[in-house]
């Protein structure tokens, strides 16, 4: 949350003069300038035009004028359910549930938590958390993958299945699935408990719980990838990357005798699936079909 | 402006008024999200259908709720992970005595990357991002018109620059 301030304040038109100034004396003001101003170029009023009122109202249906009756049996379906509706809201204000945020296949969302610290969930990915209990404890639960990005503040505790995560204010991924357990930080520290294991995160540094095996290593990225469109790997069991495919593009995919547990380091995007199906299967020497139905058929190339 | 609470979506003031207030925009957002190949005007138009045949359940207050979701769900049922290409139209040039072929192709080059930056970033952060810097909109009104929080438009258009800046670095003058 603390790189870069100056260039998200410009974004926000929050910079006061005196940090104006310095900004715009940046190497790299006029390259931001004309990024924004390029974006234009896409202005959607060039291509699509909305149609008027006029032209809508010839598609309306023709409406009929109801006759109304008094009917006296509805009155009192009227002031029953007002009693239903007053004790439902005054049962969820005293015993308030909590909140569970979902992603589908192909899905990705960003939501703010009661002391403002940012979650953005990967596809096929919930978190819960209680928002009444939040300022008091903040502790959430984590199945699938999530990049956090937290205020400062007590602990923050995330908690799956496998492991769980604890922090003060800092940003890192967490990714829970299957079998697989893995934290990257990129910013703070972070402290990872699993099984028998309590290991710290620092900036840069990549942690992963394999079945029972921990494993240390670098990241140098400055975020997860799969938040700017792609889906990275290093030595991932090729069953994994397949996996990801299907949660990214909403498909099923059937391996024909090809190994599940080759290794794959690379990455695929998340809006072209037949580039993403070529990035997976090349290095391996595979061949994929799509059928009409969204089936996806990996198989050894036939030479 | 409490008086508008109650007011009747079945009576063609306040259905109009429902109109020039939301149809605009919700197009826009179409456009940005899916897609010139949604047909963001046609599902527009649709959802105000679906909107004024549902007028006696639906109040007021949410119309604007009810409008994005009907027309959300009527694209998602049409594409299934199309590549949301957005198209370009750039400025014609008005001195082109600075315009060899190869500074022609560069641009182009430049368009073209600059396209399917667009493309790779998630509906969310494009939608944000065009919303705010090209319409002009600002952060608490694209809030209110996504159901968010203005942080985390904040956030969705500061993402989507680092990505769009990441990906041109290589067409910056140095």
């Amino acid at each position: 949350m603390e790189q870069n301030s100056l260039l998200e304040k410009w974004l926000n038109n929050s910079l006061s003069e005196a940090e104006m100034e310095t900004f715009q004396k940046s190497e790299e003001y006029p390259f931001y300038q004309k990024l924004i101003a390029d974006a234009s170029t896409f202005k959607a009023s060039h291509f699509s035009q909305l149609s008027n009122f006029e032209s809508l109202k010839q598609r309306l249906p023709e409406k009929e004028v109801p006759v109304r009756k008094l009917n006296s049996t509805r009155w009192v379906l009227r002031i029953a359910s007002v009693f239903v509706l007053g004790f439902a809201l005054f049962y969820f204000f005293q015993f308030k549930p909590e909140i569970k945020i979902e992603t589908l296949a192909g899905q990705k969302t960003t939501v703010e938590l009661p002391d403002a610290s940012l979650v953005t969930l990967n596809a096929m990915s919930e978190i819960t958390y209680s928002a009444k209990k939040w300022n008091k404890n903040r502790s959430l639960t984590l199945k699938g993958e999530a990049f956090f990005d937290v205020a400062k503040g007590a602990k923050f505790d995330v908690i799956t299945d496998k492991g769980s995560v604890s922090v003060l204010g800092t940003e890192f991924n967490v990714r829970q699935r299957e079998e697989n357990f893995e934290v990257i930080c990129f910013e703070g520290v972070v402290k990872v408990i699993s099984g028998n294991f309590t290991e710290e995160l620092r900036a840069g540094e990549r942690l992963r719980l394999h079945k029972s095996e921990l494993i240390r290593s670098k990241s140098a990225m400055e975020g997860p990838q799969w938040n700017s469109g792609v889906s990275d790997f290093i030595e991932s069991p090729f069953i994994e990357v397949i996996k990801e495919l299907e949660r990214q593009y909403n498909v099923e995919i059937i391996l024909n005798g090809v190994s599940r547990d080759s290794l794959f380091t690379g990455g695929f995007v998340h809006n072209d699936l037949e580039n993403a199906l070529r990035s997976v299967t090349e290095p391996f020497g595979l061949s994929f079909s799509i059928s009409e139905n969204q089936l996806v058929t990996i198989s050894k190339r036939e030479n | 402006m409490t008086e508008e609470l109650n007011q009747d979506i079945c009576k063609e003031d306040t259905f109009k008024h429902l109109y020039d207030s939301h149809a605009t925009e919700l197009h826009n957002y179409l456009y940005y999200k899916f897609g010139e190949s949604c047909n963001p005007n046609d599902k527009t138009q649709d959802a105000f259908v679906k909107l004024w045949e549902n007028c006696k359940k639906v109040l007021f207050s949410k119309a604007r709720g009810f409008l994005y979701k009907v027309a959300n769900n009527m694209v998602l049922n049409d594409l299934k992970h199309r590549k949301v290409v957005l198209r370009y139209q750039k400025e014609k040039p008005v001195d082109r005595t600075n315009e060899n072929p190869e500074f022609l192709m560069e641009e182009e080059q430049y368009f073209k990357k600059y396209q399917q930056t667009l493309a790779k970033l998630s509906e969310e952060q494009r939608v944000a991002f065009m919303l705010n810097k090209v319409e002009g909109k600002k952060h608490e009104e694209i809030a209110q018109q996504l159901g968010v929080t203005r942080k985390v438009v904040e956030y969705r258009i500061y993402s989507a620059f680092k990505v769009l800046k990441e990906e041109l670095e290589n067409f910056r003058i140095k």
